[in-house]
Protein backbone atom coordinates (compact mmCIF):
# COMPACT_ATOMS: atom_id res chain seq x y z
CA UNK A 1 0.00 0.00 0.00
CA UNK A 2 1.23 3.47 -0.77
CA UNK A 3 0.39 6.56 1.14
CA UNK A 4 1.60 10.10 1.49
CA UNK A 5 0.18 10.49 4.95
CA UNK A 6 2.58 11.49 7.67
CA UNK A 7 2.60 8.12 9.40
CA UNK A 8 4.01 6.37 6.36
CA UNK A 9 6.44 9.17 5.56
CA UNK A 10 8.40 8.17 8.60
CA UNK A 11 8.90 4.79 6.95
CA UNK A 12 9.97 6.47 3.73
CA UNK A 13 12.54 8.48 5.58
CA UNK A 14 14.21 5.35 6.88
CA UNK A 15 15.79 4.25 3.60
CA UNK A 16 17.40 7.62 2.99
CA UNK A 17 18.58 7.72 6.59
CA UNK A 18 19.94 4.20 6.33
CA UNK A 19 21.82 4.99 3.13
CA UNK A 20 23.38 7.97 4.88
CA UNK A 21 24.24 5.88 7.92
CA UNK A 22 25.74 3.02 5.87
CA UNK A 23 27.70 5.49 3.71
CA UNK A 24 29.18 7.04 6.84
CA UNK A 25 29.99 3.63 8.27
CA UNK A 26 31.73 2.58 5.06
CA UNK A 27 33.67 5.83 4.99
CA UNK A 28 34.85 5.19 8.54
CA UNK A 29 35.65 1.55 7.87
CA UNK A 30 36.22 0.73 4.18
CA UNK A 31 36.62 -2.96 5.09
CA UNK A 32 33.09 -3.13 6.48
CA UNK A 33 30.63 -5.58 4.92
CA UNK A 34 28.00 -2.86 5.11
CA UNK A 35 28.70 -2.25 1.40
CA UNK A 36 26.27 -5.12 0.75
CA UNK A 37 23.37 -3.29 2.39
CA UNK A 38 24.39 0.08 0.97
CA UNK A 39 24.74 -1.28 -2.57
CA UNK A 40 21.37 -3.01 -2.38
CA UNK A 41 19.63 0.10 -1.01
CA UNK A 42 21.14 2.27 -3.75
CA UNK A 43 20.12 -0.29 -6.36
CA UNK A 44 16.54 -0.25 -5.08
CA UNK A 45 16.58 3.54 -5.27
CA UNK A 46 17.54 3.29 -8.93
CA UNK A 47 21.03 4.67 -8.39
CA UNK A 48 22.62 1.79 -10.23
CA UNK A 49 25.83 3.57 -11.18
CA UNK A 50 26.72 4.45 -7.59
CA UNK A 51 25.48 1.06 -6.42
CA UNK A 52 27.80 -0.63 -8.91
CA UNK A 53 30.81 1.39 -7.72
CA UNK A 54 30.07 0.50 -4.10
CA UNK A 55 29.58 -3.17 -4.96
CA UNK A 56 32.72 -3.45 -7.09
CA UNK A 57 34.83 -1.77 -4.41
CA UNK A 58 33.46 -4.25 -1.88
CA UNK A 59 34.03 -7.16 -4.25
CA UNK A 60 37.69 -6.17 -4.58
CA UNK A 61 38.07 -6.65 -0.84
CA UNK A 62 35.87 -9.74 -0.63
CA UNK A 63 36.29 -11.71 -3.87
CA UNK A 64 35.34 -14.95 -2.06
CA UNK A 65 32.03 -13.59 -0.74
CA UNK A 66 29.11 -14.97 -2.74
CA UNK A 67 26.77 -12.17 -1.68
CA UNK A 68 29.14 -9.58 -3.14
CA UNK A 69 29.04 -11.32 -6.54
CA UNK A 70 25.27 -11.67 -6.21
CA UNK A 71 24.90 -7.94 -5.58
CA UNK A 72 27.01 -7.05 -8.62
CA UNK A 73 24.93 -9.47 -10.70
CA UNK A 74 21.64 -7.90 -9.66
CA UNK A 75 22.92 -4.41 -10.37
CA UNK A 76 24.20 -5.62 -13.75
CA UNK A 77 20.72 -6.92 -14.62
CA UNK A 78 19.23 -3.56 -13.71
CA UNK A 79 21.73 -2.07 -16.17
CA UNK A 80 20.75 -4.74 -18.74
CA UNK A 81 24.30 -6.06 -18.72
CA UNK A 82 23.25 -9.71 -18.87
CA UNK A 83 26.74 -10.97 -19.76
CA UNK A 84 28.25 -9.53 -16.62
CA UNK A 85 25.28 -10.67 -14.53
CA UNK A 86 25.70 -14.24 -15.79
CA UNK A 87 29.46 -14.16 -15.05
CA UNK A 88 28.83 -12.99 -11.49
CA UNK A 89 26.10 -15.52 -10.78
CA UNK A 90 28.31 -18.29 -12.14
CA UNK A 91 31.00 -17.04 -9.73
CA UNK A 92 28.42 -17.28 -6.94
CA UNK A 93 27.67 -20.90 -7.84
CA UNK A 94 31.39 -21.75 -7.81
CA UNK A 95 31.49 -20.49 -4.21
CA UNK A 96 28.05 -21.72 -3.10
CA UNK A 97 26.82 -24.40 -5.54
CA UNK A 98 23.21 -24.35 -4.30
CA UNK A 99 22.80 -20.55 -4.06
CA UNK A 100 19.09 -20.03 -4.77
CA UNK A 101 19.39 -16.39 -5.86
CA UNK A 102 22.05 -17.25 -8.43
CA UNK A 103 19.97 -20.16 -9.74
CA UNK A 104 16.96 -17.91 -10.18
CA UNK A 105 19.05 -15.18 -11.75
CA UNK A 106 20.72 -17.50 -14.24
CA UNK A 107 17.34 -19.07 -15.03
CA UNK A 108 15.99 -15.65 -15.80
CA UNK A 109 18.94 -14.70 -18.01
CA UNK A 110 18.76 -17.98 -19.93
CA UNK A 111 15.07 -17.35 -20.52
CA UNK A 112 15.86 -13.85 -21.79
CA UNK A 113 18.38 -15.35 -24.18
CA UNK A 114 15.93 -17.98 -25.42
CA UNK A 115 17.88 -20.86 -23.81
CA UNK A 116 14.78 -22.51 -22.42
CA UNK A 117 16.34 -25.87 -21.50
CA UNK A 118 19.02 -24.12 -19.43
CA UNK A 119 16.41 -21.78 -17.92
CA UNK A 120 14.32 -24.77 -16.86
CA UNK A 121 17.37 -26.51 -15.35
CA UNK A 122 18.32 -23.48 -13.24
CA UNK A 123 14.77 -22.71 -12.12
CA UNK A 124 14.11 -26.36 -11.24
CA UNK A 125 17.20 -26.23 -9.00
CA UNK A 126 16.15 -22.91 -7.45
CA UNK A 127 13.74 -24.55 -5.05
CA UNK A 128 10.06 -23.83 -4.50
CA UNK A 129 8.00 -20.72 -4.12
CA UNK A 130 5.10 -19.46 -6.22
CA UNK A 131 7.24 -17.10 -8.28
CA UNK A 132 9.70 -19.83 -9.23
CA UNK A 133 6.94 -22.34 -9.97
CA UNK A 134 5.15 -19.85 -12.21
CA UNK A 135 8.42 -19.01 -13.95
CA UNK A 136 9.18 -22.68 -14.46
CA UNK A 137 5.73 -23.31 -15.86
CA UNK A 138 6.20 -20.49 -18.35
CA UNK A 139 9.57 -21.85 -19.43
CA UNK A 140 8.10 -25.33 -19.92
CA UNK A 141 5.34 -23.91 -22.10
CA UNK A 142 7.73 -21.79 -24.13
CA UNK A 143 9.01 -22.54 -27.58
CA UNK A 144 12.02 -21.07 -29.38
CA UNK A 145 9.82 -18.48 -31.09
CA UNK A 146 8.90 -16.61 -27.92
CA UNK A 147 10.06 -12.99 -27.97
CA UNK A 148 12.46 -11.87 -25.29
CA UNK A 149 10.96 -9.77 -22.55
CA UNK A 150 12.06 -6.29 -21.59
CA UNK A 151 12.61 -5.94 -17.89
CA UNK A 152 13.56 -2.72 -16.16
CA UNK A 153 14.66 -4.19 -12.86
CA UNK A 154 15.19 -7.66 -11.50
CA UNK A 155 15.20 -8.91 -7.98
CA UNK A 156 16.86 -12.25 -7.51
CA UNK A 157 14.27 -13.10 -4.90
CA UNK A 158 11.45 -12.51 -7.35
CA UNK A 159 12.50 -13.73 -10.75
CA UNK A 160 9.64 -14.42 -13.08
CA UNK A 161 9.78 -14.68 -16.87
CA UNK A 162 6.08 -13.77 -16.79
CA UNK A 163 6.97 -10.23 -15.79
CA UNK A 164 5.32 -7.96 -18.36
CA UNK A 165 6.99 -4.95 -19.92
CA UNK A 166 4.36 -2.59 -18.54
CA UNK A 167 1.84 -3.19 -15.77
CA UNK A 168 -1.59 -4.24 -16.95
CA UNK A 169 -3.36 -3.06 -13.80
CA UNK A 170 -3.61 0.78 -13.99
CA UNK A 171 -3.30 1.01 -10.21
CA UNK A 172 0.14 -0.62 -10.42
CA UNK A 173 1.34 1.67 -13.20
CA UNK A 174 4.17 3.21 -11.16
CA UNK A 175 4.67 0.50 -8.56
CA UNK A 176 8.15 -0.60 -9.65
CA UNK A 177 9.37 2.97 -10.18
CA UNK A 178 8.66 4.16 -6.66
CA UNK A 179 11.43 3.19 -4.29
CA UNK A 180 9.84 3.68 -0.88
CA UNK A 181 6.50 2.82 0.69
CA UNK A 182 5.93 6.50 1.44
CA UNK A 183 6.01 7.45 -2.22
CA UNK A 184 2.95 7.59 -4.37
CA UNK A 185 2.17 8.55 -7.94
CA UNK A 186 -0.95 9.23 -9.93
CA UNK A 187 -1.75 9.79 -13.58
CA UNK A 188 -4.64 12.18 -14.11
CA UNK A 189 -6.43 13.08 -17.29
CA UNK A 190 -7.14 16.65 -18.40
CA UNK A 191 -10.29 16.73 -16.26
CA UNK A 192 -8.55 15.61 -13.10
CA UNK A 193 -9.87 12.04 -13.26
CA UNK A 194 -7.50 9.27 -12.25
CA UNK A 195 -6.15 7.15 -15.12
CA UNK A 196 -3.56 5.19 -13.20
CA UNK A 197 -1.59 4.93 -10.00
CA UNK A 198 -2.71 4.59 -6.44
CA UNK A 199 -3.08 6.79 -3.38
CA UNK A 200 -4.02 4.89 -0.25
CA UNK A 201 -3.96 6.31 3.25
CA UNK A 202 -2.75 4.58 6.37
CA UNK A 203 -6.23 3.11 6.96
CA UNK A 204 -6.35 1.54 3.52
CA UNK A 205 -8.75 4.12 2.04
CA UNK A 206 -8.24 4.95 -1.62
CA UNK A 207 -7.92 8.74 -1.86
CA UNK A 208 -6.72 8.87 -5.46
CA UNK A 209 -9.81 10.58 -6.89
CA UNK A 210 -10.02 13.16 -4.13
CA UNK A 211 -6.29 13.97 -4.17
CA UNK A 212 -6.21 14.01 -7.96
CA UNK A 213 -9.11 16.43 -8.18
CA UNK A 214 -7.56 18.76 -5.61
CA UNK A 215 -4.06 18.83 -7.05
CA UNK A 216 -5.01 19.01 -10.71
CA UNK A 217 -6.40 22.49 -10.10
CA UNK A 218 -2.88 23.81 -9.58
CA UNK A 219 -1.98 23.16 -13.20
CA UNK A 220 -4.62 25.65 -14.39
CA UNK A 221 -2.90 28.42 -12.43
CA UNK A 222 0.48 27.28 -13.69
CA UNK A 223 -0.62 27.42 -17.31
CA UNK A 224 -2.03 30.89 -16.75
CA UNK A 225 1.17 32.12 -15.12
CA UNK A 226 3.52 30.74 -17.77
CA UNK A 227 1.39 32.14 -20.57
CA UNK A 228 1.19 35.64 -19.14
CA UNK A 229 4.85 35.72 -18.15
CA UNK A 230 5.90 34.42 -21.56
CA UNK A 231 8.28 31.81 -20.18
CA UNK A 232 7.16 28.99 -22.45
CA UNK A 233 5.44 25.71 -21.70
CA UNK A 234 5.66 24.52 -18.13
CA UNK A 235 7.73 21.42 -17.50
CA UNK A 236 7.18 20.70 -13.84
CA UNK A 237 6.09 22.17 -10.54
CA UNK A 238 7.47 21.03 -7.22
CA UNK A 239 6.36 22.12 -3.80
CA UNK A 240 7.35 21.23 -0.28
CA UNK A 241 4.82 21.02 2.50
CA UNK A 242 5.41 20.28 6.15
CA UNK A 243 4.91 16.56 5.60
CA UNK A 244 5.60 15.96 1.93
CA UNK A 245 7.28 16.95 -1.28
CA UNK A 246 5.00 16.92 -4.30
CA UNK A 247 5.92 17.12 -7.95
CA UNK A 248 3.71 17.46 -10.99
CA UNK A 249 4.41 17.41 -14.69
CA UNK A 250 2.16 17.63 -17.74
CA UNK A 251 1.70 14.68 -20.08
CA UNK A 252 1.51 15.09 -23.87
CA UNK A 253 -2.27 14.59 -23.88
CA UNK A 254 -2.96 17.41 -21.38
CA UNK A 255 -2.94 15.05 -18.45
CA UNK A 256 -0.90 15.30 -15.31
CA UNK A 257 1.55 13.09 -13.45
CA UNK A 258 1.59 13.70 -9.70
CA UNK A 259 4.29 12.24 -7.45
CA UNK A 260 4.27 12.68 -3.67
CA UNK A 261 6.93 11.54 -1.26
CA UNK A 262 8.04 12.09 2.29
CA UNK A 263 9.50 15.45 3.27
CA UNK A 264 12.84 13.72 3.72
CA UNK A 265 13.01 12.86 0.02
CA UNK A 266 15.64 14.99 -1.73
CA UNK A 267 14.11 17.26 -4.38
CA UNK A 268 16.56 15.89 -6.95
CA UNK A 269 15.26 12.37 -6.36
CA UNK A 270 11.69 13.62 -6.62
CA UNK A 271 12.46 15.16 -10.01
CA UNK A 272 14.02 11.87 -11.12
CA UNK A 273 10.87 10.03 -10.07
CA UNK A 274 8.71 12.52 -11.98
CA UNK A 275 10.81 11.99 -15.12
CA UNK A 276 10.52 8.21 -14.79
CA UNK A 277 6.78 8.34 -14.17
CA UNK A 278 6.33 10.58 -17.20
CA UNK A 279 8.36 8.18 -19.34
CA UNK A 280 6.27 5.27 -18.04
CA UNK A 281 3.08 7.19 -18.78
CA UNK A 282 4.11 7.83 -22.37
CA UNK A 283 4.73 4.11 -22.97
CA UNK A 284 1.58 3.06 -21.18
CA UNK A 285 -0.70 5.46 -23.00
CA UNK A 286 0.92 4.51 -26.30
CA UNK A 287 0.24 0.84 -25.60
CA UNK A 288 -3.35 1.55 -24.53
CA UNK A 289 -3.97 3.39 -27.77
CA UNK A 290 -2.57 0.61 -29.95
CA UNK A 291 -4.24 -2.30 -28.12
CA UNK B 1 11.62 50.07 -1.97
CA UNK B 2 11.76 50.15 1.82
CA UNK B 3 15.26 49.92 3.27
CA UNK B 4 14.57 46.74 5.25
CA UNK B 5 12.95 44.72 2.47
CA UNK B 6 15.18 46.37 -0.12
CA UNK B 7 18.40 44.82 1.12
CA UNK B 8 16.76 41.39 1.36
CA UNK B 9 15.42 41.62 -2.18
CA UNK B 10 18.69 42.98 -3.54
CA UNK B 11 20.53 40.01 -2.05
CA UNK B 12 18.14 37.68 -3.84
CA UNK B 13 18.38 39.51 -7.16
CA UNK B 14 22.17 39.36 -7.01
CA UNK B 15 22.02 35.56 -7.28
CA UNK B 16 23.16 34.30 -10.68
CA UNK B 17 20.27 33.98 -13.12
CA UNK B 18 17.70 35.82 -10.99
CA UNK B 19 15.63 38.30 -13.01
CA UNK B 20 13.35 39.61 -10.30
CA UNK B 21 12.51 39.19 -6.64
CA UNK B 22 9.35 40.38 -5.00
CA UNK B 23 7.48 40.38 -1.73
CA UNK B 24 3.83 39.84 -2.45
CA UNK B 25 0.61 39.71 -0.51
CA UNK B 26 -0.81 36.25 -1.10
CA UNK B 27 -4.40 37.24 -0.44
CA UNK B 28 -4.69 40.06 -2.99
CA UNK B 29 -1.64 39.54 -5.22
CA UNK B 30 -0.34 43.07 -4.72
CA UNK B 31 3.36 43.94 -4.67
CA UNK B 32 4.67 44.96 -1.27
CA UNK B 33 8.22 45.46 -2.45
CA UNK B 34 10.23 44.42 -5.47
CA UNK B 35 13.67 44.36 -7.02
CA UNK B 36 13.23 44.08 -10.76
CA UNK B 37 15.57 43.96 -13.72
CA UNK B 38 14.76 46.21 -16.66
CA UNK B 39 11.66 45.15 -18.58
CA UNK B 40 9.95 43.19 -15.80
CA UNK B 41 6.32 43.95 -14.99
CA UNK B 42 6.22 43.59 -11.22
CA UNK B 43 2.47 43.84 -10.85
CA UNK B 44 1.84 41.06 -13.30
CA UNK B 45 4.50 38.76 -11.83
CA UNK B 46 3.18 39.41 -8.33
CA UNK B 47 -0.44 38.69 -9.20
CA UNK B 48 0.31 35.49 -11.08
CA UNK B 49 2.83 34.14 -8.58
CA UNK B 50 0.53 34.88 -5.66
CA UNK B 51 -2.39 33.15 -7.39
CA UNK B 52 -0.26 30.12 -8.15
CA UNK B 53 1.12 29.93 -4.62
CA UNK B 54 -2.33 30.34 -3.13
CA UNK B 55 -3.77 27.60 -5.31
CA UNK B 56 -0.91 25.26 -4.38
CA UNK B 57 -1.40 26.01 -0.70
CA UNK B 58 -5.16 25.41 -0.79
CA UNK B 59 -4.84 22.28 -2.91
CA UNK B 60 -2.14 20.82 -0.70
CA UNK B 61 -4.22 21.52 2.38
CA UNK B 62 -7.28 19.93 0.81
CA UNK B 63 -5.15 16.94 -0.10
CA UNK B 64 -4.08 16.73 3.56
CA UNK B 65 -0.46 17.33 2.71
CA UNK B 66 0.03 20.25 5.10
CA UNK B 67 1.11 23.83 4.51
CA UNK B 68 3.21 24.68 1.47
CA UNK B 69 6.65 26.00 2.38
CA UNK B 70 8.46 26.21 -0.96
CA UNK B 71 7.23 26.11 -4.54
CA UNK B 72 9.20 25.84 -7.76
CA UNK B 73 7.81 26.09 -11.28
CA UNK B 74 10.04 25.13 -14.20
CA UNK B 75 9.14 26.31 -17.66
CA UNK B 76 10.99 26.32 -20.98
CA UNK B 77 12.33 29.85 -20.62
CA UNK B 78 12.19 30.56 -16.92
CA UNK B 79 11.68 29.47 -13.37
CA UNK B 80 9.54 30.82 -10.58
CA UNK B 81 10.35 30.03 -6.95
CA UNK B 82 8.22 31.12 -4.01
CA UNK B 83 8.25 30.68 -0.25
CA UNK B 84 5.59 31.60 2.23
CA UNK B 85 5.44 31.56 5.97
CA UNK B 86 2.87 31.92 8.68
CA UNK B 87 1.46 35.21 7.46
CA UNK B 88 0.24 36.63 4.19
CA UNK B 89 3.66 37.44 2.74
CA UNK B 90 5.12 35.41 -0.10
CA UNK B 91 8.65 35.86 -1.40
CA UNK B 92 8.89 35.29 -5.14
CA UNK B 93 11.89 34.95 -7.42
CA UNK B 94 11.79 34.80 -11.21
CA UNK B 95 14.93 33.23 -12.64
CA UNK B 96 16.57 31.95 -15.81
CA UNK B 97 16.21 28.23 -16.55
CA UNK B 98 19.96 27.89 -15.93
CA UNK B 99 19.83 29.44 -12.45
CA UNK B 100 21.01 27.36 -9.49
CA UNK B 101 17.65 26.67 -7.91
CA UNK B 102 19.16 24.92 -4.90
CA UNK B 103 21.00 28.08 -3.96
CA UNK B 104 17.96 30.24 -4.65
CA UNK B 105 15.87 28.02 -2.37
CA UNK B 106 18.35 28.42 0.47
CA UNK B 107 18.48 32.19 0.01
CA UNK B 108 14.68 32.41 -0.17
CA UNK B 109 14.25 30.50 3.08
CA UNK B 110 16.84 32.71 4.76
CA UNK B 111 15.11 35.82 3.44
CA UNK B 112 11.75 34.57 4.69
CA UNK B 113 13.16 34.23 8.19
CA UNK B 114 14.41 37.79 7.99
CA UNK B 115 11.05 39.30 7.01
CA UNK B 116 8.90 37.30 9.44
Amino acid sequence: MRSARSNTFSIAMSTTDEIRRWSEELARDPASLVFLQLGEALRRQGQSEIALKVALRGLERYPRTAEAHDLVARIAVDRRDFVRAADEWEAVLRLVPDHVGAMKGLGYICFQQGRFDDAEWYLAHAGGGDAVSAALETVRRSSGGIPQLEVGSIDAADVSPNKPELPVDPQRLFEDILVDDGQTALLLDASGYVLGGLYVDGDGNDLAHEIGAQLSGISEEVVRATRHLDIGEWKSIVFETHVAVVGMAPTPDQGLVVVAASRATPLGLLRLLIDRCCARTAGWIGRSQTS
Amino acid sequence: MSAHFGSILDDLTRQRGVRASLIVSESDGLVIDASLRFGQNGDRVAALAAAMYRKARLSARAARLGAVAFLQLDAERGRICAVGGRGDLVLVVVAEPSANVGLIRVELLKALEAIE
